[in-house]
């Protein structure tokens, strides 16, 4: 498979270059192959031209509840590099909606990557993998992107006029900053005590996850996945860039997943669109 | 009925009765529990207890009306509710139907205040229903028997705690993804957007867990409300005051019942809403629970107990009367409190003779 693999991306290459920003062409990789390269962080950077591009093909997720009935994002546009020690994929995918905020009723637009755990022939279910068999996720998040990139992390940030009396945790008889004062906030906010990895302080636009089968995710510490995603005339382009998963090579291929969530159709959660498993393989040079 | 879980009931439910008729929407409740639990930031819209006028009062916006729309016909037959509740009517893909309020659906926590239904025309006289007509609904989670937020969750955030059944959100866990402040019909479950996390009333559990009352029952100024325990219909206890207001004397009412959570704060009716717009809130025998609310006068052991109401700060689980007394008693059958069956009257002359001035009714 691997070879046959190798050999369509070379005739795709012959027939029409397929640079990451370059016009549209004719036709795309099969597969994700992966480039070995230096990692750009920028997702716009001319880096990412080197890397074939593969149009992932979405589907609603209707598996289980509560499910997505109607396709909003038809294809993500992936290319992938590799350093021999961390691998990166860049997302694109057009959204004529930029979806930032994350308040009662809005969404943010978002975007992952999964990996099996293991790479080994017999792959888990595509689905957030299934109980034993648990698949590596890295999840990017574009209010997050919004907040690393400077827009702040109060409420003022996300609702500029509003007005606020006080705090307890910040009355003047209380040192800011002072253990007291800390613990005080903490009660105020309980999955900031519990260090929940939603409630920031927000620190990177990714979070590295595991899951074992839906509703199962769960944090994946000490991972040190990274990402950064910008916006770009139609849409989102986004790189995630984790550690290269152990035993894959030339020889020992694996597959990969993408999901994408539109935030301005209310899709967070189970409610998005996905892509079945996409075999992922290393490009040899010619 | 149907339900995204088989039943599992706690081994013991938490409980409340209000009685409507006896709050004058004062808000002491909703600050206590604001200033007890929701005073962080990204909570500063949440009210996880608030007192909404109705008809024309809501918190969040239209927050009712909007999911009966959706929900269509609601039809009774006798005391049976026959239409669909909010999981049978989910629709495909869906656990529960129901919808999400806007920013702007909070913004506006005392819209409709005091605005009664209908005008008062000149000549008009006070008739009872009223032709004018508006109560006060005060309103916390009720802490279902079959929580919408919790069947909604696709990660088990939300869970019902077995000693209690009170209804918790694993603030570890949560994931922000809001299925629960969608699928919730009374919209008690809120987003806070600085933890990224959804959260609710949690029925002051570590005062539950003292054998206290929570704040908003033990600060209300009316003193409308009782916390209890609750059992099946079945299992009914006389000497259980919420069982006695619900289950014997069927004096309290669940709201919106055909909804299908079984919610567990139990209302008393007002006395001077219409028959129809009651019925609708609290099901059918709205009309019958006011008829027995009114013979309270001469039915001393329910006058009594109502007398329990704000007594204590205590979680009451047991009472009796005894004569002129009214006793309150705790799971051993320990004595908590008693009251007076009638508080005595008092009568001064209007004119105190050795201060030489005259007495005003006021304290």
């Amino acid at each position: 498979m691997h070879r046959t693999a190798v050999c369509v991306l070379f005739a795709a290459l012959l027939a029409a270059p397929a640079g990451c920003r370059k016009p549209v062409a004719a036709v795309y990789a099969p597969s994700v192959f992966v480039v070995p390269a230096a990692i750009p962080d920028d997702p716009l950077d001319e880096a990412w031209d080197a890397a074939p591009v593969h149009v992932a093909t979405l589907l609603t997720q209707d598996m289980v509840e509560p499910r997505s009935m109607s396709l909003t994002t038809e294809k993500v546009r992936v290319c992938a590099l590799t350093d021999g020690r961390e691998i990166a994929f860049r997302l694109q995918w057009a959204d004529g909606t930029n979806d930032d905020r994350a308040v009662p009723a809005r969404f943010a637009d978002a975007c992952a990557v999964q990996l099996p755990a293991k790479v080994e022939p017999s792959l888990p279910a595509p689905q957030m993998g299934e109980p034993g068999r648990p698949v590596e996720i890295v999840y990017w998040n574009a209010a997050w992107q919004a907040t690393v990139d400077g827009r702040g992390d109060t409420i003022r940030d996300l609702y500029p006029n509003a007005s606020v009396d006080h705090y307890p945790f910040e009355a003047r008889s209380l040192e800011s900053g002072s253990p007291e004062q800390i613990e005080m906030a903490a009660r105020y906010a309980p999955a900031r005590a519990l260090n929940n990895a939603m409630a920031g302080p927000r620190t990177t636009p990714v979070q590295d996850l595991t899951a074992e089968g839906p509703g199962t995710l769960s944090p994946r510490p000490a991972a040190g996945s990274t990402g950064r995603g910008r916006r770009t005339a139609d849409g989102w382009a986004v790189v995630i860039r984790r550690k290269l998963p152990q035993g894959f090579s030339a020889q020992n291929e694996t597959q990969v997943a993408f999901a994408v969530w539109e935030g301005g159709h209310q899709e967070v959660g189970a409610r998005k669109m996905r892509t079945a498993w996409i075999p992922l393989a290393v490009q040899e040079k010619p | 009925m149907s339900y995204w879980y088989p039943e599992n009931r706690p081994k013991r439910q938490f409980a409340a009765v209000f009685d409507i008729n006896k709050c004058i929407a004062c808000q002491t409740c909703t600050l206590a529990c604001k200033t007890t639990w929701t005073s962080g930031k990204g909570q500063e819209y949440m009210l996880w207890n608030n007192v909404e006028t109705k008809p024309y009062g809501f918190y969040p916006l239209a927050w009712d009306v909007k999911l009966l729309n959706m929900l269509g016909a609601q039809v009774w037959r006798g005391d049976e509710y026959s239409g669909r509740t909010i999981f049978e009517a989910a629709p495909a893909g869906e656990r529960v139907v129901g919808w999400r309020p806007e920013d702007r659906d909070y913004a506006y926590p005392n819209v409709g205040e005091d605005d009664c239904a209908g005008r008062v025309d000149r000549g008009a006289i006070m008739q009872s229903p009223h032709w004018s007509w508006f109560f006060y609904l005060a309103r916390i989670c009720n802490h279902c028997t079959y929580p919408a937020c919790l069947a909604s969750c696709p990660r088990a955030a939300t869970y019902k705690r077995q000693e209690d059944g009170i209804v918790l959100l694993d603030q570890g866990r949560c994931r922000g993804y809001r299925e629960c402040t969608k699928a919730c019909p009374y919209k008690k479950v809120f987003y806070n957007p600085m933890t990224g996390t959804s959260e609710k009333c949690i029925a002051c559990f570590p005062k539950i867990e003292q054998g206290l009352q929570p704040q908003c029952f033990v600060n209300c100024i009316g003193k409308i409300r009782l916390a209890g325990w609750i059992s099946t219909a079945d299992k009914a206890q006389a000497d259980n005051p919420i069982d006695y207001l619900v289950h014997i004397k069927k004096v309290a009412l669940p709201l919106f019942p055909q909804f299908g959570l079984e919610p567990n704060v139990y209302y008393i009716p007002p006395v001077h809403a219409p028959a129809v717009f009651l019925r609708q809130m609290f099901g059918p025998r709205a009309e019958a629970a006011i008829r027995t609310y009114r013979a309270a006068t001469e039915d001393l052991d329910l006058a009594g107990l109502l007398g329990l109401f704000g007594s204590t700060d205590r979680v009451v689980p047991h009472w009796a009367r005894k004569d002129d007394w009214v006793l309150a008693a705790d799971d051993n059958g320990k004595e908590i409190l008693r009251v007076p069956l009638r508080e005595p009257v008092y009568v001064r002359e209007a004119f105190d003779a050795k201060y030489q001035v005259a007495r005003v009714n006021c304290p």
